[in-house]
C-alpha cells in the first residue's frame, strides 16, 4: 500500500467562518495503480491533490505515504519526500520560462544532490523517454503545450518516484496533445508506476482504472473501471 | 496496519549542504541572472546610481575643501592681519596729541618684543612704472624681507628683499610675473631699471606666479623696500597695515592678544588697533565645510534611497513570477535554505557587480565633473575631485546591503508559503 488516508479534514478560514474543503477522507491506494480523481470544481479535489502530494498539511487526520507519517512531518523532511517520492505534473506545466527543457529536468536532481553529469544524463535519458529527444535545448515558449507538458512528466519522473501526482494534466491542451499525454500515461502505468491524477472531464477519468468521486469535499463514489477506454478511441 | 509501517530511512534529515548540490544553487542561481538580463540590468542600475552618486558627491566636495586649504596655504597659513582702526570724529578729538598712528616703529618694536614672530608692515602706494616704452600704472607695494616667507611667495629669479635693501633704502624692485611680461616682454628682466614715478628703481627679482587668491593679483604685484617706499614716496613713517606670521598655530589668539596690548600700550592707551585672526578664519571655514557636507551627505543618502527604491520596484514587480518560480522549486524538492541560499547569490552577485560598475562611473563623473568645474570657477585651475576610498567603501557597503536586503526579503517571505498557496500565486 502506497497512500494511507485516515480521516483527513482540511479547513479554510475565510474571515470569521470555517469553510470545510476536506470532510473526513479515508482513502487506500495501492503500489501501481492509476486512480482518477473526479468532482465538480469545488469540490475539494485540488485541496486533495495538495495534501496527497506533502504541498500543505490536513487540519486533522493521518496521511501515510509509503512508510512515512507525513503529517507527522516537519517541513525539511517533507521537501524530500516531495523530492523523492513524488512526481508533480501541473495544469499550466509550471516550467521554469528561461531554463531549457534539459534545465528544467535538472531541477529536482539538482535538488537530490546529483552531481551535475549525472543531472545531465538522466534528464537526457527522461526527454528522451517522453519523445523530446530533439528539443533538449528549447526554451519552453519554444515548445508547443504538449511538449511542455512532456517536458515536465520527465521533470516528475526525474527522481523516480513512487508516486505522480497529475493535477488536470490535459486541462490546458488541445485533444490531441491530450490524447498524447494520456497514452503517456497509460505507458508508465503498465511499467508499474503509480498515478494519481485529478480531473473534471469524466472520459479523461476514465483512462484510469478506479475512478474516486469528490462531491463538497466528500467521496461520493469510488468504483473500479474493468475496461478503460482505448486511448485513441 | 499503519502501525506495522515504519519510518522509512530514505527521508533522513539532511540539514547542511553537500558540495553538489551547493555548487549547482550556484550556477543556477547565475545562470537565472543571465537568462534575465532585463530584469538583472534594472536591478543593477539602480545599485550602479546609488554608488555612483554618493562617490561623486562626496568626491566634488572633498576636492572643494583640499582646494579652499591649499588656497589658503599659498596666501600663507598662521596669520594674523593688523590694521589701524578709523577713529570717530569724537575719538580723534578725545586723543588729540597721543600717539594714534600705526607706525613702522611699531613693527620694529613687535620683531624685537617677539622676536619668534614674522612681521611685513606694509604700505601701499599707486605708482606708474615706467620701462623703455612701455608702462604700467598700478599699485605699488613696500614691505620687508619676511612678506616673501609670510606669503609663501617666492622669487622665481633673482632674489627677494634684504635687510641691506631697508638699511639703505637701496631701489630695488620686485616685480609679479604679469608685470614683468607686461614691461619686459619674454626677456629677462632681472638687472633691467624701471622708473616709479621719477624714481629709477633696478629690478632684483620676478616672482613665481601664484595667481589669484581672494581677489588679489600676485602676479601684478610691484615689491619695493618699505623703508625706500616710506622715504621717497610716503615722506612719513606711518604703515597701513602689518602681516605676522605666528609659528604655532596653538598660541595665535594667545599672541593676538598680547599684540593687541602691546599695541595699545605703545599707542599711549589708545584702543586704534584691529587685529584679525586667519585661525578665526579657518574656524569660520570649517563650518561652511561643515555645512556643505552635511547638505551633500543628505542628498547621497536621497540618492542611495532613489537607488534602492529602484531595486525594491524591480523586486516587487517581478514577485508574483518568483513566488510561483519559490512555489515550484519547493514542489520539486528545494528546502527553505535552498532557496534562500539562490536568492542570496542573486541579489549579491548584483549588487556586487552594480556595487563595481558604480564605484567606475562614480569615480569617473567625479573627475569629469571636477574638470568641468576647474575650468568654469576662475582661478580654480587647480581644482580637482578628489575621491576618498572611504566614500568608496561607504557606498558599496551600503548599496550592497540595500540591494540584498531588498533582493531577499520578498523570497525570505515566498520562502515562508505553503507551496501550494506559493504555486497559485496570482
Amino acid at each position: 500500500m502506497l497512500i494511507l488516508l485516515k480521516n483527513i479534514f482540511k479547513t479554510y478560514k475565510a474571515g470569521q467562518v470555517d469553510v470545510p474543503a476536506l470532510v473526513d477522507i479515508t482513502l487506500q491506494v495501492d503500489q501501481g495503480e492509476f486512480v482518477a480523481i473526479i468532482g465538480q470544481s469545488g469540490s475539494g479535489k485540488t485541496t486533495l491533490l495538495d495534501i496527497v502530494g506533502c504541498l500543505s498539511q490536513p487540519t486533522s487526520g493521518e496521511y501515510w505515504l509509503d512508510g512515512d507519517h507525513v503529517n507527522t512531518l516537519p517541513d525539511s523532511l517533507l521537501t524530500g519526500i516531495r523530492n523523492k517520492k513524488i512526481g508533480f505534473i501541473f495544469q499550466t506545466f509550471h516550467l521554469l520560462a528561461r531554463k531549457t527543457a534539459l534545465e528544467n529536468v535538472q531541477l529536482p536532481l539538482m535538488y537530490a544532490g546529483a552531481s551535475r553529469t549525472v543531472q545531465q544524463d538522466k534528464a537526457r535519458e527522461l526527454l528522451t523517454r517522453v519523445g523530446l529527444e530533439d528539443r533538449l535545448r528549447h526554451y519552453s515558449n519554444q515548445l508547443s503545450g504538449g511538449q511542455q507538458q512532456r517536458v515536465a512528466i520527465a521533470r516528475a519522473l526525474a527522481n523516480s518516484p513512487s508516486l505522480l501526482l497529475a493535477d488536470e494534466p490535459t486541462g490546458n491542451l488541445d485533444s490531441q496533445s491530450g490524447k498524447d499525454i494520456l497514452a503517456l500515461f497509460e505507458q508508465l502505468h503498465r511499467q508499474g508506476q503509480t498515478i494519481v491524477m485529478i480531473t473534471h472531464d469524466p472520459l479523461i477519468a476514465h483512462q484510469a482504472e478506479r475512478r474516486i468521486t469528490l462531491a463538497d469535499g466528500r467521496i461520493v463514489a469510488d468504483e473500479s473501471i474493468h475496461q478503460p477506454l482505448p486511448v485513441l478511441g | 496496519m499503519a502501525e506495522s509501517w515504519q519510518m522509512n530511512p530514505s527521508i533522513s534529515p539532511y540539514q547542511c549542504w553537500d558540495k553538489i548540490v551547493l555548487r549547482s544553487i550556484f550556477l543556477d542561481a547565475l545562470k537565472n541572472l543571465s537568462g534575465n538580463a532585463l530584469r538583472s540590468g534594472l536591478t543593477m542600475l539602480g545599485v550602479i546610481i546609488g554608488v555612483a552618486a554618493v562617490i561623486t558627491m562626496i568626491a566634488i566636495v572633498e576636492g572643494g575643501q583640499v582646494w579652499l586649504v591649499h588656497s589658503l596655504e599659498r596666501m600663507g597659513t598662521n596669520l594674523l592681519f593688523v590694521w589701524k582702526k578709523r577713529l570717530t570724529v569724537e575719538e580723534r578729538q578725545l586723543f588729540a596729541g597721543r600717539n594714534t598712528e600705526l607706525r613702522y616703529d611699531d613693527a620694529l618694536a613687535i620683531q624685537t618684543r617677539f622676536p619668534d614672530l614674522l612681521v611685513a608692515p606694509i604700505i601701499e602706494l599707486d605708482g606708474q612704472l615706467k620701462a623703455g616704452d612701455r608702462d604700467y600704472s598700478g599699485e605699488v607695494t613696500a614691505t620687508a624681507p619676511e612678506y616673501s616667507p609670510i606669503r609663501n611667495f617666492r622669487p622665481e629669479s633673482g632674489r627677494f628683499l634684504t635687510s641691506t635693501d631697508l638699511k639703505e633704502w637701496s631701489r630695488s624692485v620686485v616685480l609679479g610675473r604679469t608685470i614683468a611680461e607686461v614691461l619686459f616682454g619674454s626677456q629677462s628682466a632681472i638687472g633691467e631699471d624701471v622708473k616709479i614715478g621719477d624714481q629709477r628703481f633696478t629690478v632684483i627679482a620676478v616672482m613665481e606666479p601664484k595667481g589669484e587668491i581672494y581677489g588679489h593679483d600676485y602676479d601684478e604685484m610691484v615689491i619695493i623696500p618699505i623703508s625706500t617706499g616710506l622715504r621717497f614716496f610716503q615722506g612719513t613713517d606711518k604703515i597701513q597695515s602689518m602681516i605676522i606670521h605666528v609659528p604655532d598655530r596653538q598660541r595665535m589668539d594667545e599672541i593676538s592678544q598680547a599684540l593687541h596690548q602691546f599695541l595699545v600700550q605703545r599707542h599711549d592707551g589708545v584702543d586704534d588697533i584691529h587685529i584679525r585672526n586667519q585661525g578665526e578664519f579657518l574656524t569660520a571655514l570649517d563650518q561652511t565645510i561643515l555645512t556643505f557636507r552635511l547638505v551633500l551627505g543628505g542628498i547621497a543618502v536621497i540618492a542611495l534611497l532613489v537607488g534602492g527604491i529602484g531595486i525594491m520596484n524591480i523586486m516587487l514587480v517581478t514577485v508574483t513570477e518568483r513566488t510561483r518560480e519559490i512555489g515550484l522549486r519547493k514542489a520539486i524538492g528545494a528546502r527553505r535554505q535552498d532557496i534562500l541560499l539562490q536568492f542570496l547569490i542573486e541579489s549579491t552577485t548584483i549588487s556586487v557587480i552594480g556595487g563595481c560598475i558604480g564605484i567606475l562611473v562614480g569615480i569617473l563623473a567625479a573627475y569629469g565633473i571636477g574638470d568641468l568645474v576647474a575650468q568654469a570657477m576662475p582661478g580654480g585651475g587647480d581644482w580637482g575631485a578628489v575621491v576618498q576610498p572611504t566614500a568608496i567603501a561607504i557606498a558599496f557597503a551600503f548599496a550592497v546591503m540595500v540591494g540584498v536586503g531588498f533582493g531577499l526579503f520578498p523570497a525570505m517571505k515566498a520562502s515562508k508559503l505553503d507551496p501550494a498557496e506559493a504555486l497559485r500565486h496570482q
